[in-house]
């Protein structure tokens, strides 16, 4: 069977991310969806595949005399100073079951600076993907409550396990909620397993169109 | 004829070149080695140029990213992608190191990452092989009017209102034809939505 035509739409994200062009910050909320949700995975690997053949068929450009003898010195010297650094998981055993590449930034983060309680049974971290945006994983306990708030630009919060909830709905695995400057909401864990999600926010700078998305996809 | 397109290597050779990623993984192999630089690093090199890397940085870029391709090699599995496919990640995420140039395109409505996700079969794989094999088959027969702009939005990693402007076309019609593209590559005889708009 093919898949369905809903899975496989197209969108400008996924062009951006596969030429390379999408902020970090982005790039990793739509590789962490990707790994929760076949439908993005599909389309990433197709966007991917098209610019794969884009360099495949790409007019070559001469390198310069003796440019692949000096690709084999580089790696002579490489080779003999070998230095293979193993990472291991020292970190905080629930960070060692996200999806890769979160994992490696929420360990990252998780040795420099670790968690921060933010209310009874909630915890953030911030991590560094070399982003202007601000971009966070929060862990929420069943039934914790995150404190009610507004947001000063947009927020892009991406559900990586567990669930939680507010006045607008549930969201679980792979669900991404929007929010915007006059949205106050309170997100409550759900009832289970601890609850992951990724928020990634713009503090002044603006998402053109945005509120339509809000009010057309998630208005309720 | 189509022009953009110069030319595609056989099925033959790239499962050529994956023999060669898989013997320098193995056995450090040199020939290999060389065989996939020839190829590859004159097309990396043409890749940078076009991305706006002068002469000097496009030929560093190029060597560089063909000994990450020697130091990574193990990394390679060609059940996931082509070695075209994945070189160009390895030269993409490069240059991202490089010349930190990034955006964020403006979110449409229709935005799927904001879709709850279909209903999933769970334990179905991703044929990842057979996705590459349907984007080549359908890629060469595309009109060159659509490839131009997959290759503007995907290889250039220019913006729809960026292609709108460099193609002198309305915003509009960018958006549908690059959708429509992408659809045939995914294997959809049918544009969604209707308004094909070429």
């Amino acid at each position: 069977m093919m898949q369905q035509p809903a899975t496989s739409s197209y969108s400008e994200l996924y062009s951006a991310y596969a030429a390379g062009q999408l902020d970090p910050a982005f790039a990793l909320l739509l590789e962490t969806q990707s790994m929760l949700r076949r439908d993005v995975r599909g389309a990433l690997a197709a966007s991917e595949a098209v610019s794969g053949f884009m360099l495949e068929t790409a007019e070559p450009v001469q390198m310069s005399a003796g440019a692949g003898a000096r690709a084999l010195e580089l790696i002579d010297a490489l080779e003999s100073g070998d230095s293979v650094t193993a990472t291991d998981f020292t970190g905080d055993a629930e960070l060692a079951c996200l999806p890769m590449p979160l994992r490696d930034k929420a360990l990252e983060a998780f040795d420099a600076a670790g968690w921060q309680a933010n209310a009874p049974g909630i915890r953030r971290m911030k991590l560094d993907v070399g982003s202007d945006l601000e971009i966070e994983l929060y862990r929420i306990q069943p039934n914790a409550k995150v404190p009610r708030h507004s947001h000063g630009g947009t927020e892009f919060t991406l559900v990586v396990a567990g669930g939680f909830s507010d006045e607008t709905g549930s969201y679980g695995p792979g669900d991404l909620a929007v929010k915007g400057p006059d949205d106050t909401h309170q997100p409550v864990g759900d009832p289970g397993e601890v609850c992951f999600a990724l928020a990634v926010r713009d503090a002044g700078l603006q998402f053109t169109g945005i509120m339509g998305v809000i009010q057309r996809v998630l208005g309720r | 004829m189509n022009d953009t397109v110069t030319t595609t290597i056989s099925p033959d050779v790239r499962q050529r070149h994956a023999d060669c990623m898989a013997l320098i993984a193995s056995d450090k192999c040199r020939a290999s080695f060389s065989e996939l630089f020839d190829f590859y690093a004159p097309r990396v090199k043409s890749y940078m140029l076009r991305l706006g890397a002068s002469a000097l940085e496009a030929e560093d870029l190029a060597q560089d990213v063909m000994v990450t391709v020697w130091r990574k090699a193990g990394m390679y599995d060609r059940k996931q992608a082509s070695v075209s496919t994945w070189i160009f990640r390895v030269a993409r995420n490069r240059r991202i190191d490089k010349f930190r140039r990034t955006s964020r395109p403006d979110l449409d409505a229709d935005e799927p990452m904001l879709r709850p996700p279909d209903i999933e079969q769970p334990d179905a794989a991703l044929d990842r092989v057979q996705i590459e094999e349907t984007v080549r088959a359908e890629l060469v027969k595309l009109p060159h009017e659509q490839l131009e702009l997959l290759q503007a939005a995907f290889y250039e990693g220019l913006s729809h209102s960026e292609i709108a402007t460099k193609f002198n076309l309305p915003l509009g019609t960018v958006k549908s034809r690059i959708r429509l593209a992408f659809g045939r590559l995914r294997g959809q005889l049918e544009p969604e939505g209707g308004d094909a708009d070429t």
